[in-house]
């Protein structure tokens, strides 16, 4: 017990004090890919993303209040910002107030869409076939990828996680998800996505351990252009564990207070 | 194997937690709170771990809950349920709830030697900035 207290303590103690959200990741040295017998990239594995603190604004932007700071992870348009509607704008600024952090789906412990699921702050495990690729989110949420089926689902299907289908380009897997149901929060400071959205997303092994992701989204509802985030992707040790969200989520009945009392006091 | 080895497997292992909602709305970094009482119990539990401590307020015995990372996170970082006996004196430092209730986001545990065991997600894991 107490050798583990020390350690506890050692690790307290070795987490700096800068923020680590804003910074770049650290580079990867290029080199051999794992592989299938096939011959495609082997993405099987246990991954988590160097967010950035994406979770928390896709845009640079430093701590407010209790909010951490991102190091910024849009690469298109090359000025790092969202090309965001006006309404949009005005619809994200009122979801980070304090009364609406109810409102965010994964405070209720709902699936956190696309992209998010890949950013926020937990592992994931891919799993591949020659048919498939699945995403089994820590957060006790999965998405398949159908790598046999060319058709998207019908418009009329709409879904949390979407419905995606991928398909390789040389060493890329390139995945196209739609059909989504636009309640979906891009983050907790509340960034904006609807129905309308699609994502393009790339998956570029660079080693035997690190994946570059990147995410196209086209929602011409919020944004005026398509916009492009890209972050690594790091094989972590371990393996995934029980997160029952739903047990014992007091936050929210904190979150409900605080709106409630907004509301008495705003009549 | 060496106390710093020891620290670089934990570091490389220390995956990070798990945020499932804005800390911003649900806690005041303009109320700062620091208490010290007996650890009463804790729950090791998902989306959050939460440390209980019982307070004594002008003869009354309240029971704060101090909100830490996921029971996950902790895991990782090398906690274990045993490692923090009921009626351990402690102090935690952390950020009150707005809802007014009994209840803070964690900063820090201090046990009673000195020794500071970080409980809050840090920064870069989705914790508030430090």
């Amino acid at each position: 017990m107490m050798i583990r207290l020390f350690l506890a303590a050692v690790l307290a103690a070795s987490i700096p004090a800068v923020d680590l959200a804003a910074q770049a990741p650290a580079a990867a040295p290029a080199g051999p890919v794992r592989r299938t017998p096939d011959g495609k990239p082997d993405l099987n594995g246990f991954f988590q993303a160097d967010a950035g603190g994406a979770n928390y604004g896709l845009e640079k932007h430093p701590a407010v209040d209790l909010t951490p700071p991102g190091r910024g992870v849009i690469i298109d348009p090359p000025d790092g910002k969202l090309p965001i509607q006006a309404w949009a704008k005005a619809e994200q600024a009122s979801r980070d107030r304090p009364e609406r952090g109810y409102d965010d789906p994964t405070a209720h412990c709902f699936v956190a869409g696309v992209p998010r699921s890949m950013y926020v702050p937990a592992p994931f495990h891919i799993l591949q076939t020659s048919d498939a690729v699945v995403f089994l989110h820590e957060r006790m949420a999965w998405r398949t990828v159908a790598l046999n089926r060319r058709e998207h689902l019908p418009d009329t299907m709409r879904l949390w996680q979407g419905d995606s289908i991928g398909r390789w380009e040389g060493d890329t897997l390139v995945v196209e998800t739609r059909n989504f149901n636009g309640k979906n929060w891009l983050n907790e400071v509340g960034e904006v996505v609807s129905h309308a959205e699609q994502v393009v997303e790339r998956f570029t092994p660079v080693n035997a351990d690190r994946i570059t992701y990147q995410a196209t989204v086209t929602d011409l509802n919020v944004y005026t252009r398509p916009w492009t985030i890209e972050m690594p992707l790091n094989r972590q040790p371990g393996e995934m564990l029980e997160v029952a969200c739903l047990e014992d989520n007091q936050d929210l009945q904190h979150l409900k207070d605080v709106r409630d009392e907004y509301r008495r006091q705003n009549k | 194997m060496k106390p710093a080895l020891i620290l670089a497997a934990l570091l490389s292992f220390a995956v990070p937690a798990i945020a499932h909602h804005s800390f911003s709305a649900e806690f005041d970094i303009n109320k700062p709170v620091k208490v010290t009482g007996k650890l009463s119990s804790m729950r090791w539990s998902n989306p959050h771990a939460w440390i209980y401590i019982d307070v004594e307020t002008d003869g009354k015995i309240v029971t704060w809950a101090f909100e830490t990372a996921t029971a996950n996170a902790l895991f990782r970082r090398g906690w274990r349920k045993e490692d923090l006996e009921p009626g351990t004196v402690v102090t935690a430092e952390g950020w009150h709830a707005r809802n007014g209730t009994p209840t803070a986001n964690t900063s820090s545990i201090t046990l009673p030697d000195g020794r500071r065991l970080f409980a809050g997600a840090a920064p870069n894991e989705g914790g508030p900035p430090r």
